[in-house]
């Protein structure tokens, strides 16, 4: 009796264990009772949000000096039309927000999104910010969008897996793996701000704008540089930050451009010998070298000799990060810094200033200039002829409101300053080099 | 038999067999979550590796004297870059030879900002390996772990400083393995992974996924492509490395046994006729005048079958296994001579460091 109850529950372990394992041998996720590394799903997840982007445009060229030249001619601008391609990511499914690299989409003049789904649109620039090399772009559809999320990358480590989604090659959507390489990464001259994600995962041409994701499937960076060949990808690229890219998006969507904060110090990094010298613990943080009267930081109570070790609660641990931290800061912004002042850990807080544009009257440079108000124009590029008084010298000599000075006796310039230095050295005749509507035209002054 | 015994009749042996069932279905189950815990296998990232062992990590930049055009006189320029790994807490640095092979001054960058200028204490040329000094205090040491051996598909982490933009981890798996022995061959031999090793990694550490050290980073300096990263990269493995250490710390040099001999397989056909297996036969194709084995009488064409009354298993392994034996000291070859098995006693000679053929 014993033996034949034995045998029976034997034989139904038995029934349910080949039941239970062939089930298990059903499932394409699991080997050997252990489960298969496999990143479909959150790739299924995360994929629809990131986009292709194909641009067409002119690329104008200006012949800077030429003698004889009209300056009414329109044949002077030389234009080349071009093709371009790149990867953007959707954040914002209700408006149709994609946020993409700024050089993915200089100069163009017709943008075209693909969807993962096949769907094609034409995008708007809402905005874009040269020194981070970010735009803000926008398509207009019924149909439902997938957004992405963000990660908080002030909490990632180096060692994390992560993947990179876009367009290399404009091969179609391709998905590649990695890990993180490091972190703040700096000095590499692609930008102004430069506190870039290093990944191994393969970036190439056309990943520009692409998603780096985590393993939760949300956005770590915007993949944005390699650095090496060009063959491509040899397991060194560079993202831009989730948390910055944030930041400058909310931006370009609220105001269509960045208005920088600044802070008002100057710094470098903390070197263990500087570490030293003020008794420092650790050599990691910001160093102020300098703090600028009537500045944020001086109203905050930052002094010369300062180091600054987090802000927002965030650690900082290069002069490097500091800077592009508070430069996708907008002005107004309140910040909280951790600070070593006197050997002592405070906090201080500073409201950032709007980073403010030089402005002069035009005589105090060139009494034939007497009457115009001259700012620098944005992004470098020349010095902007704000306004010009009625019956001035200026206006004599055909000076308008809205013109932008970009040379000087032949020379380029991209500011004030430049433009004063060419001053000095050139006091006899003056020959500035104007852009006005789109045309360049010489105007001569003595 | 009523009812209620029929149904205990059949219901007792369902339960129980259900009750077992379940418990080796969720069991296993159980155990396989239990290793995920363990922390060998984390995952969704390998920080935990990375903070163990990249502190260890260390850039090297090697300075040169070179005559200045304006002065006549002679500065230091730095003129190499590459990466180590410290190997204990006395200042032993680990690096490849070609890293610091042309170096008149060595500077060592820590990542906790620290520099040293260190002293070599050995270098070997057959296995591109280098053992440095540097002295200072608090140093962070890599973790090693001689029992763990390196096997295909294993997940490694490449440590380094390649182009001199900073540390940086790339992750990959081991493609190939390699052998552990101390005679000179090529570097197919060695560790081969799919991480990224660019210039200025060499030197560096590959590690697994629990952060120990696998092998040495040796990235081609010279190779033809600049760019070299193509998924095919090279570590030395940590084993060999170990011992090529000991030697080069206790001797300045890598002292290795030689025959004086050119040997090869021998031919599968005639290791038949012989009755003998190709495998692990030996011909020897030329020996060496006044080497150790023309000294004591070895001819060529002879067939070596033993040292020391061991067989081999292949022509690598005897080279290895004579590579170990101590120069100065006798061992007995066991060889075959038209047909006819002697013993001939050997001194073993040194193997220069220069040669780097394949050869005993």
């Amino acid at each position: 009796m014993l033996l034949r109850k034995l045998s029976c529950s034997i034989i139904f372990t038995c029934y349910l264990l080949l039941f239970t394992i062939n089930s298990m041998a059903a499932l394409p996720d699991m080997l050997n009772g252990q489960r298969m590394p496999s990143l479909a799903p959150l790739v299924d997840r995360a994929s629809p949000a990131v986009v292709n982007i194909a641009i067409s445009g002119n690329f104008s060229t200006q012949t800077t000096f030429t003698p004889f030249a009209d300056p009414d001619n329109e044949a002077q601008i030389y234009s080349q039309p071009f093709v371009g391609i790149g990867s953007g990511v959707i954040i914002d499914n209700q408006n149709g927000y994609i946020i993409t690299n700024f050089h993915v989409i200089e100069n163009a003049t017709e943008i075209k999104i693909t969807l993962k789904s096949g769907l094609e649109f034409t995008a708007q620039v809402i905005g874009h910010d040269k020194h981070s090399d970010l735009a803000l772009l926008q398509i207009k559809t019924d149909k439902a969008l997938t957004q992405i999320e963000f990660a908080n990358s002030d909490d990632i480590r180096v060692g994390d897996f992560v993947l990179a989604i876009g367009n290399p090659f404009g091969l179609g959507q391709t998905v590649t793996s990695g890990i993180i390489s490091a972190l703040g990464r700096s000095g590499l001259n692609l930008g102004n701000l430069e506190n870039f994600i290093q990944t191994d995962a393969a970036i190439n041409e056309g990943n520009s704008g692409g998603a780096l994701i985590d393993l939760k499937g949300q956005l770590v960076g915007i993949n944005s540089a390699i650095f090496g060949s060009d063959n491509g990808n040899i397991g060194i690229g560079f993202a831009i930050p989730a948390n910055m890219v944030k930041n400058i998006a909310q931006q370009l969507r609220q105001y269509g451009q960045v208005r920088r904060g600044i802070l008002g110090i100057k710094g470098q990094e903390l070197t263990p010998e500087l570490a030293d010298a003020f008794a420092l613990d650790s050599p990691h943080g910001a160093f102020i070298k300098q703090v600028t009267p009537y500045s944020a930081a001086e109203k905050a109570g930052l002094k010369a000799g300062d180091v600054i070790i987090s802000i927002g609660g965030s650690t900082i641990k290069t002069f490097a990060e500091l800077r592009a931290k508070i430069g996708s800061l907008r002005a107004g912004t309140r910040v909280e810094l951790g600070v070593i002042q006197n050997g002592k850990a405070v906090i201080l807080v500073a409201t950032l200033q709007l980073s403010q544009l030089n402005k002069t009257k035009a005589h105090l440079l060139h009494p034939f200039l007497a009457g115009a108000i001259l700012a620098d124009a944005d992004e470098n590029t020349g010095v902007k002829v704000t306004s010009v008084a009625k019956d001035s010298l200026a206006q004599h000599y055909g000076l308008q409101q809205g013109d932008l000075i970009i040379g000087i006796n032949r020379r380029r310039i991209n500011n004030l300053s430049e433009l004063a230095q060419m001053i000095k050295t050139a006091p006899e005749i003056l020959v500035l080099n104007i852009q006005r509507d789109k045309r360049g035209l010489y105007l001569i002054l003595n | 038999m009523n009812f209620k015994t029929s149904f205990l009749y059949f219901f007792k042996p369902i339960f129980w067999g259900l009750i077992i069932a379940l418990f080796i279905i969720y069991g296993s189950k159980l155990g396989v979550n239990l290793t995920h815990l363990s922390g060998d296998d984390n995952v969704s990232s390998y920080s935990i590796a990375v903070k163990k062992a990249s502190p260890a990590v260390v850039n090297i930049y090697s300075q040169q004297y070179i005559d200045s055009s304006i002065d006549n006189k002679q500065h230091l320029q730095p003129t190499g870059l590459g990466s180590g790994i410290i190997i204990d807490s006395k200042g032993y640095v680990l690096t490849n030879f070609h890293v610091i092979s042309s170096a008149d001054q060595i500077l060592i960058a820590l990542q906790d900002g620290r520099f040293f200028t260190a002293s070599v204490v050995g270098s070997d040329i057959v296995t591109d390996l280098a053992v440095l000094k540097i002295s200072g205090a608090n140093l962070p040491v890599i973790p090693q772990n001689t029992n763990y051996q390196p096997q295909v598909g294993d997940i490694v982490l490449a440590i380094g400083n390649p182009y001199n933009l900073g540390q940086t981890v790339t992750q990959g798996i081991i493609s190939a393995t390699g052998r552990n022995g101390m005679s000179s061959s090529g570097r197919q031999d060695f560790l081969q992974t799919d991480a990224a090793i660019n210039e200025g990694n060499s030197g560096g550490a590959l590690i697994n996924s629990r952060g120990e050290l696998v092998g040495i980073n040796t990235s081609e300096f010279y190779s033809n492509n600049q760019n070299s990263s193509s998924g095919i990269s090279f570590a030395i493995p940590y084993q060999l490395s170990q011992r090529i250490m000991k030697s080069l710390i206790m001797h300045g040099r890598v002292i290795r046994g030689s025959l004086g001999i050119i040997a090869e397989n021998l031919d599968p056909l005639i290791a038949r006729l012989w009755g003998l297996k190709a495998q692990n036969s030996i011909v020897i194709t030329k020996v060496h005048k006044g080497g150790p084995a023309a000294l004591a009488g070895v001819k060529e064409n002879d067939i070596l079958l033993k040292i020391d009354a061991i067989g081999f298993d292949t022509l690598i392994a005897a080279m290895d296994k004579v590579a170990e034996i101590k120069p100065g000291t006798k061992a007995n070859l066991t060889l075959l001579r038209k047909g006819k098995k002697i013993e001939v006693e050997v001194e073993i000679g040194e193997l220069s460091n220069i040669q780097t053929m394949p050869e005993n």
